[in-house]
């Protein structure tokens, strides 16, 4: 496919800065240093225990990390995000109307108990994804919207398992031998190629869930259905790693897997633990125990300010950006100017540099630096105090009718530290007085979904593979009030974004997108604010390959089977 | 029974008609543990009770996000159907306690597919280790303490200690714990250069453990140490310890023999608020310290609406601290020779 | 369950025929104590900071609280004209620390002004009263006492909303138990007395028994308990502050001040050392006040 010749350079020159070799500037030389087996130990701090490691039922990060190395998707996205290369799957076809994909796996691909995977085991793993009891988070609207048959997710009867076995068995899934695996689709959908390389999207052995469950079961029982991922044993996985060992609150730890199709990774063991205090996993790398860390937001200054510290920093960016919302549903945020105004009053650089400490970069646009998409060309959201005090009198409203909302912000330091700053902006540069409401996290998510809030933030959006569909299906009227929280209306986007979802051309798409971004922007649908960087300590002696696509705090984690431990 | 302030009067619930089995004295202390375990089902009943129908006030669903990619509708109601949480309030409550009544406190809503009977299991040997640490030093520290401060009243010994004392429960336990961390963590970290200090957060049977327990401790060695002080001035005054003394009897003697024990007689009163200090004391510093006991369970399960979790932590805890008061006031029959129990 | 102050031994004492007599003498006594009157003159010093410092703040002698220098964000004392530091947006530390006083006295002073009615009621009734009156009070009591507090207060203020009203009566309501149950004992260890019993005897009603004869002479432990409840109020906001149920920012409380100064512990520390130190002490003082009129009130301490 062709890449739009601008948006190709941005991504070359983005493969240029993300691909790090963290190995004090020795880089892809023939003599690697590899230190001995014993050393080839990874520690990484991922924060939080997984709630479950089945990868289909996982939907955080720090799950994913695990998932997305003990078991493999189809494909993967290159290092350099244009398009997507091979993984579980040598190569894939897809019909000339779109709708049916034939993805031929890899030919010698073994679970890690040495098992041939199968393409019946890809059907399985995807109708285990599917079933509508087990509720997994990732399968809206990225499944159910796409696969031929999967569109009734929602309102299968949970209850009842024939009615559940029918909608599985009705699925466009299907393998034809051993070696095909087989999706048809609803409607086209030239995004798909990403949604497969989800961690989610994996195949699972029937005999190892079953037996791991006592036998067979209905498929109402999600208790039993999840059995198998309780126990390191059961754990049969196809990725380049598996789990040795799980210690509940504490760590867990993966091994090769020697059986993998690519070869057995050159690190011996990779811990993750659960420090969930950013300043102990901190002081935790200070002391050695750690390889990789995250640096609190607080000690980012320290940490520029010493020595050897310093050399060991990295500065990631993530595919995500975050923005303010409005209730565009009651005035006087239902006028253009007035968001627009809002969004011309936050000094973005100060926001990134100051506030942030320099782990952000302020963006007046939508889709983050990094993937396809990024275009700062429309400037009409960028930081004008002045242009923004005459957008607001132009459009009749004054301080007194604004100063009764209130902005709702979670109740963690993180959203309260950025909305207070927010906030002073506004007041600030718009002459207003207007306040927080800070509310416990759960209790604002369900009044954001209610529409009960007047202003909302921040509200953001990580990507979860780097096509703008994934994007620009936010802000669609459909999205108001499950992502849309705000409901903005915008004519024509709607028709646009569905166009370009189901276009088969990419150059057109990309025209698509652009426009669509415009009307965002032009329209301040949101107040875009900023793309949030990752500052992280690597150890000189770990060599990892980072893309911009990394999942937060285990940089590298999509392509640990290259990396490894240095003579140190 | 002798009358305290703050004690209820349990023993004077005996009706007449038990009046002759309580003639004998082991006869009557089996009617109070029977009664007493009796009362503590309607009161565990109505803590269920009220927590139960208070949390389901609160808005906010166990399935919402809080930021992260959050659930479609249409799977949120499939799970509230899956875990009957669309059933009428009344009915689900008929249901938990059902269950409640088979041991089985229901699934947790955060974690897949694992019981809360599982997850308080888990929880449980972290906070149990604190509070038996915490406990081994609170009762000869704070009574010892206690103790000292009488005997030399007045004293500047007698002000140290109850100064001490008075520092110690008038300081937080998050700030207390706050506090250590930035002198024996970070800054102890900055003089050895990275070197020797104590770890600021997570559980290790090491040195993790000082700091955490050592705040833990505090606030009930404050509050025996005063009340022991308390009753030992009591005691002292009594005629036949002047006499005692009087006498001419060496005063290591006279405490020993006659003041501690009689001193001791009020400080097991201490032992059930201590034992409730542990507990919800284990809820602030687990959270400092970042250790996985149920104290920082029930925090996590309330702000994810974990209504299975929370119940049945709450559950834990009352039934701990009335089996702790129940110990205490039976311990009490034994020590104190007034004790009537009719 | 309350995270309970200790709970006051029941004092006995005969009652003094001259209650002025008592009273000149408690003052007496406590002026001598030390501990006493040093807390008396913190509580005092912080009632004028909490009073003076908006007039402060006007008159441009100390940096408005909640005026940002993102430039200078965890300053260290000392540094960019700000005494004590700044915090995690560059506001002046030592102003919000001085802002933070009128939080934690208010919240100290009228927690105590909501428990003191229904302890007192409650107390009075089951300790004169008995009898199924008591029983079904001090269930009441033992339920709520077994009742995490936590929980309560969170739900209240999710279900009503983070206001100052619905913070401190949400404090107040799981905290009168110790006031009641300490009422109670008062009233059943003095209602045997024969004064008491004199005056049942010549016909007073009830009401006028519990107000002109058992009141006043249980008022010294009462007092001091209620003086008691201050840090403990002022404890628990702080501490809810740690779940985020607390006031809302940018106004500055103490607690929320060591909370978010935690982030930061390592980069600058005394971001969490001044506000816990204010915490401290503040409950510190209220505490020596406290025993010293305990001390004072009880005629057995004596010198």
């Amino acid at each position: 496919m062709q890449l739009g010749t601008r948006i190709r350079a941005v991504a070359l020159a983005s493969a240029g800065l993300f691909v790090v070799a963290a190995c004090g500037g020795n880089n892809s030389t023939p003599s690697l240093n590899l230190a001995p087996a014993a050393q080839q130990i990874l520690r990484v701090n991922t924060g939080v225990e997984p709630n479950s490691f089945d990868p289909t039922q996982q939907t955080y990060t720090y799950e994913a990390a695990v998932g997305r190395n003990t078991f493999q998707s189809l494909l993967q996205p290159k290092a350099d995000l244009s398009d997507v290369q091979p993984a579980a799957a040598t190569k894939y076809d897809v019909s000339s109307d779109g709708l049916t994909y034939t993805f031929h796996l890899q030919p010698n691909a073994k679970w890690s108990d040495g098992k041939s995977v199968t393409a019946s085991d890809w059907v399985y793993g995807y109708q285990h994804f599917l079933n509508p009891a087990l509720a997994a988070g990732y399968v809206d609207p990225f499944f159910d919207t796409t696969i031929a048959g999967a569109g009734n997710y929602g309102n299968v009867d949970v209850s009842s398992a024939s009615a559940i076995d029918s909608y599985l068995s009705g699925l466009g899934l299907s393998a034809p031998d051993a070696n095909t695996f087989v999706i048809k689709l609803a409607h086209p959908a030239a995004y798909f190629k990403w949604v497969v390389t989800l961690w989610v999207a994996v195949p699972l052995r029937k005999d190892i869930v079953e037996s791991a469950a006592g036998g067979t079961f209905p498929s109402t029982d999600t208790t039993k259905a999840e059995t198998w991922a309780n126990n390191a044993n059961t754990i049969v996985g196809n990725g380049p790693f598996k789990i040795s060992e799980i210690a509940s609150k504490d760590h867990v730890t993966m091994v090769p897997n020697t059986n993998y199709w690519g070869g057995t990774a050159k690190l011996q063991q990779i811990i993750y633990y659960y420090i969930s205090d950013g300043n102990t996993e901190f002081s935790k790398y200070q002391t050695g125990a750690l390889d990789i860390a995250n640096v609190p937001l607080a000690d980012v200054t320290v940490v520029r300010g010493d020595s050897t510290l310093s050399k060991q920093a990295h500065l990631y960016p993530q595919l995500t950006a975050f923005w303010m919302t409005f209730n565009t549903t009651k005035a006087p945020f239902d006028n253009a100017k007035v968001r627009l105004a809002f969004a011309k009053s936050i000094d973005r650089d100060k926001l990134a540099n100051d506030v942030q400490h320099g782990t952000a970069k302020g963006l007046a646009s939508f889709i983050p630096n990094g993937m396809a998409g990024y275009d700062t060309s429309d400037n009409n959201q960028s930081f004008d105090a002045a242009a923004a005090k005459k957008l607001l009198s132009d459009a009749g409203v004054t301080a007194d009718t604004l100063n009764k909302y209130k902005l709702l912000t979670r109740n963690s330091t993180g959203s309260k530290t950025l909305n207070q700053f927010i906030v002073d902006q506004w007041n600030t540069n718009l002459g207003l007085n207007i306040q927080l409401d800070v509310i416990d996290s759960k209790t604002v998510t369900s009044r954001i979904r209610k529409g009960n809030f007047d202003i909302y933030g921040p509200d953001g959006w990580g990507a979860d593979y780097p096509d703008q569909q994934d994007w620009m299906d936010i802000f669609v009227s459909g999205s108001c009030h499950s992502l849309n929280w705000g409901c903005p209306t915008l004519a024509g986007y709607d028709a646009l974004v569905q166009k370009a979802d189901t276009e088969l051309s990419q150059s057109q798409r990309n025209a698509d997108y652009l426009t669509a971004q415009k009307m965002l922007i032009d329209q301040a649908a949101v107040a875009f604010m900023y793309q949030p960087y990752e500052y992280d300590l690597v150890a000189s002696y770990v060599n990892i390959t980072h893309t911009a696509f990394d999942d937060q705090f285990a940089p590298g984690d999509q392509n640990y089977f290259t990396a490894y431990i240095t003579t140190h | 029974m002798a009358v305290i302030a703050g004690r209820p009067n349990r023993g004077a619930l005996l009706p007449s008609r038990l009046s002759a089995l309580s003639s004998t004295r082991a006869g009557s202390l089996t009617i109070f543990i029977v009664r007493r375990i009796l009362w503590m089902i309607p009161i565990v009943f109505f803590v269920i009770l009220i927590t139960f129908f208070l949390m389901h006030l609160a808005p906010g669903s166990p399935w919402d996000r809080g930021g992260g990619r959050e659930l479609s509708a249409s799977v949120r109601h499939n799970l509230d159907l899956k875990y009957g949480l669309n059933k009428p309030e009344y009915q689900q409550f008929e249901l938990y306690l059902w269950n409640v009544a088979h041991f089985d406190f229901g699934l947790s809503y955060q974690y897949e597919g694992k019981t809360v009977t599982k997850l308080i299991g888990e929880g449980i040997p972290y906070t149990a280790t604190l509070g038996t640490l915490a406990f081994l030093i609170i009762v000869p520290v704070g009574i010892g303490l206690g103790v000292l401060a009488a005997l030399r009243q007045n004293t500047r010994t007698d002000y140290v200690v109850m100064g001490f004392a008075t520092g110690a429960a008038s300081f937080p336990n998050f700030v207390v714990g706050a506090l250590m961390v930035v002198v024996f963590s970070v800054e102890m970290a900055r003089w050895t250069d990275h070197s020797f200090f104590l770890p600021a957060a997570d559980f290790g049977v090491d040195d993790h453990l000082i700091m955490p327990v050592i705040t833990l401790a505090l606030l009930p060695i404050a509050y025996t140490a005063r009340l022991t002080r308390a009753s030992t001035l009591d005691t002292i005054r009594q005629d036949y310890i002047r006499t005692a003394w009087a006498k001419g009897l060496p005063e290591r003697l006279v405490v020993l023999k006659h003041v501690l024990k009689n001193s001791l007689i009020p400080v097991v009163t201490t032992l059930g608020p201590t034992f409730a200090f542990l507990v919800t004391g284990s809820v602030i510093v687990e959270t400092v310290f970042n250790i996985p006991g149920i104290g920082r369970a029930f925090v996590v399960a309330v702000t994810s609406r974990d209504y299975p979790m929370i119940l049945g932590t709450t559950v834990l805890f009352s039934v701990v601290i009335a089996v702790a008061n129940l110990v205490v006031d039976v311990l009490y029959v034994f020590i104190d020779p007034r004790v009537r129990l009719s | 369950m309350a995270l309970a102050a200790p709970v006051q031994q029941a004092v006995e004492w005969e009652v003094a025929e001259q209650q002025i007599g008592l009273w000149q003498d408690a003052w007496h006594r406590f002026r001598r104590n030390p501990l006493a009157v040093a807390g008396a003159v913190l509580v005092v010093f912080l009632v004028l900071v909490a009073f003076l410092s908006p007039v402060l703040v006007h008159l441009g002698l100390i940096i408005d609280p909640i005026k940002q220098e993102v430039e200078h964000i965890e300053a260290s004392p000392g540094q960019f004209g700000h005494p004590l530091g700044t915090d995690e947006l560059g506001r002046d530390t030592l102003s919000r620390l001085m802002y933070g006083s009128r939080i934690s006295l208010s919240v100290g002073i009228l927690v105590q002004g909501i428990i003191l009615p229904i302890g007192l009621a409650i107390g009075l009734a089951a300790g004169y009263f008995g009898g199924r009156i008591d029983n079904l009070l001090m269930r009441i009591t033992d339920i709520w006492y077994a009742f995490p507090d936590l929980i309560f207060v969170l739900v209240l203020v999710s279900v009503f909303g983070p206001s100052l009203l619905s913070i401190f009566g949400a404090i107040a309501l799981v905290n009168w138990v110790n006031l009641a149950r300490l009422v109670r004992g008062q009233v059943l260890a003095i209602k045997e007395k024969e004064y008491i019993e004199a005056a049942r005897s010549s016909g007073s009603p009830p009401i006028k028994l519990i107000l002109k004869h058992l009141l006043p002479n249980a008022l010294g432990p009462i007092i001091v308990t209620v003086v008691f409840g201050i840090p403990q109020a002022i404890f628990l906001e702080a501490a809810l502050s740690f779940l985020g149920v607390g006031i809302q920012p940018p106004t500055p409380t103490w607690g929320q001040m060591v909370f978010d100064g935690y982030e930061a512990i390592y980069a600058n520390p005394t971001s969490v050392v001044f506000p816990a130190l204010a915490i401290g002490f503040t409950l510190l003082a209220f505490s020596f006040i406290g025993d010293g009129l305990r001390d004072a009130l009880d005629p057995r301490m004596r010198r």
